[in-house]
């Protein structure tokens, strides 16, 4: 069922998180994969595009599971817990995640792939907000405000910060959307 | 004798200049020391003689823009009236500190996910921020002019704010300017710090 190009992406996600997208070996992602080396090559030609490729595949797999329903406080409360780097898949993606900001700040022809994820979690949060019908707020604004929250007080928790666990991290941002919300923070958390 | 540099109290802050310029443009990985070297116009064992890696280049490069970043911090803010202005300054001096800044973060984080030295020169680095933040959050609340949240609570949080932000500045992310940060990060310090915000904290 799933194809090379999905076989070599999967491996792709994995050995980038261990290694890092400058140190990774594209014949360990290869052999991982059960392909050739020149596959690899084949599909995709730099490591930028492996890196981009590889996020772009996670994320669009992250989508389709998680994207749940239910009563809005607990969909935006789910989606905060989906962004932040909890252990196993989404740390991994976290990490993809921190390495993708600093490769795009270099090399401009990855900005797109990272302008285009987070317009998709823009449009995400701010979709999840005007159909939870929280009355007159600015829901782009609102948006905002959690993305940079998640990414603040995400890639410190991703660090191990001892001064910001994911609980730490998570309550945050999530008092903050609550505020903006117009909810009471007690009965939100709750 | 051991072939020393006699110049070394001019020589290190030169390296780390240079340090800071050639990582912030070519990466820690993509960084030769040789290339440090010919920017400060001394050479390679004249780098090496003070830092042993590249990632000790990294963080020691941070700590001195640092230092100098504080020292004009503490004379703008001197300058001042009232915490709530140096609140703004704060937030105005430091995504105008330019994408090199933010890149050598970037350049930390990335180094710190696996290893841990760099990982704990990231916190002393982070420390003193959140700190330099706390501090005026308590003058302001000696004052009277701030409520009495906690200030390094405060501090961890606009301090997040204003680095999730700046990453999408170096991202040169369209939908986020300069002026939309501050914005943000002074709503936030209205809510969470002003008189007349929502006291709905907890």
């Amino acid at each position: 069922m799933s194809s090379s190009r999905e076989r070599i992406l999967d491996a792709a996600v994995v050995r980038i998180a261990s290694d890092g997208i400058d140190a990774v070996r594209i014949a360990r992602i290869a052999m991982d994969a059960r392909v050739s080396t020149a596959l690899v090559h084949y599909h995709f030609a730099t490591r930028e595009a492996l890196l981009a490729e590889a996020l772009e595949h996670s994320f669009a797999t992250a989508g389709e599971v998680r994207d749940g329903t239910g009563d809005p406080v607990t969909r935006l409360r789910a989606m905060v817990e989906q962004c932040l780097p909890l252990p196993g898949e989404q740390e991994r993606d976290w990490v993809l995640w921190v390495e993708l900001w600093l490769r795009a700040v270099r090399h401009p022809e990855l900005r797109p792939t990272a302008a285009k994820l987070y317009a998709n979690m823009h449009d995400w949060f701010r979709e999840a907000i005007e159909e939870g019908e929280f009355g007159p707020v600015d829901a782009a604004a609102i948006a905002d405000r959690a993305l940079a929250l998640i990414d603040g007080f995400g890639v410190r928790a991703l660090l191990g910060d001892p001064a910001i666990p994911l609980e730490r991290a998570r309550d945050e941002v999530w008092h903050a959307l609550a505020g903006d919300l117009g909810l009471r923070a007690g009965t939100a958390t709750s | 004798m051991s072939p020393r540099p006699t110049t070394g109290h001019v020589r290190r802050p030169a390296i780390l200049r240079a340090a800071a310029e050639v990582i912030a443009e070519r990466g820690v990985i993509g960084t030769r020391i040789a290339d440090i070297a010919e920017r400060a116009d001394t050479s390679a064992p004249g780098v090496l003689y003070w830092f042993a890696t590249k990632d000790e280049l990294l963080t020691e490069a941070l700590a001195f823009a640092d230092d100098s970043f504080y020292a004009e911090l503490s004379d703008e803010l001197a300058r001042l009236d009232g915490a709530r202005a140096r609140l703004a300054r704060i937030v105005e001096l430091w995504p105008a500190e330019g994408d090199a800044e933010t890149v050598l973060w970037m350049e930390l984080w990335v180094r710190a996910l696996r290893d841990p030295a760099v990982g704990a020169a990231r916190e002393r680095l982070d420390g003193r921020w959140r700190a330099a933040i706390a501090d005026v959050v308590r003058e302001g609340q000696a004052a009277g002019e701030f409520q009495p949240v906690d200030p390094d609570g405060f501090a961890l949080t606009l301090g997040a704010l204003m680095d999730g932000f700046a990453i999408q500045l170096a991202l040169h992310d369209p939908a986020v300017t300069p002026e939309r940060v501050r914005e943000h990060c002074m709503a936030l310090v209205e809510e969470r710090l002003g008189r007349e915000g929502v006291a709905d904290a907890i």
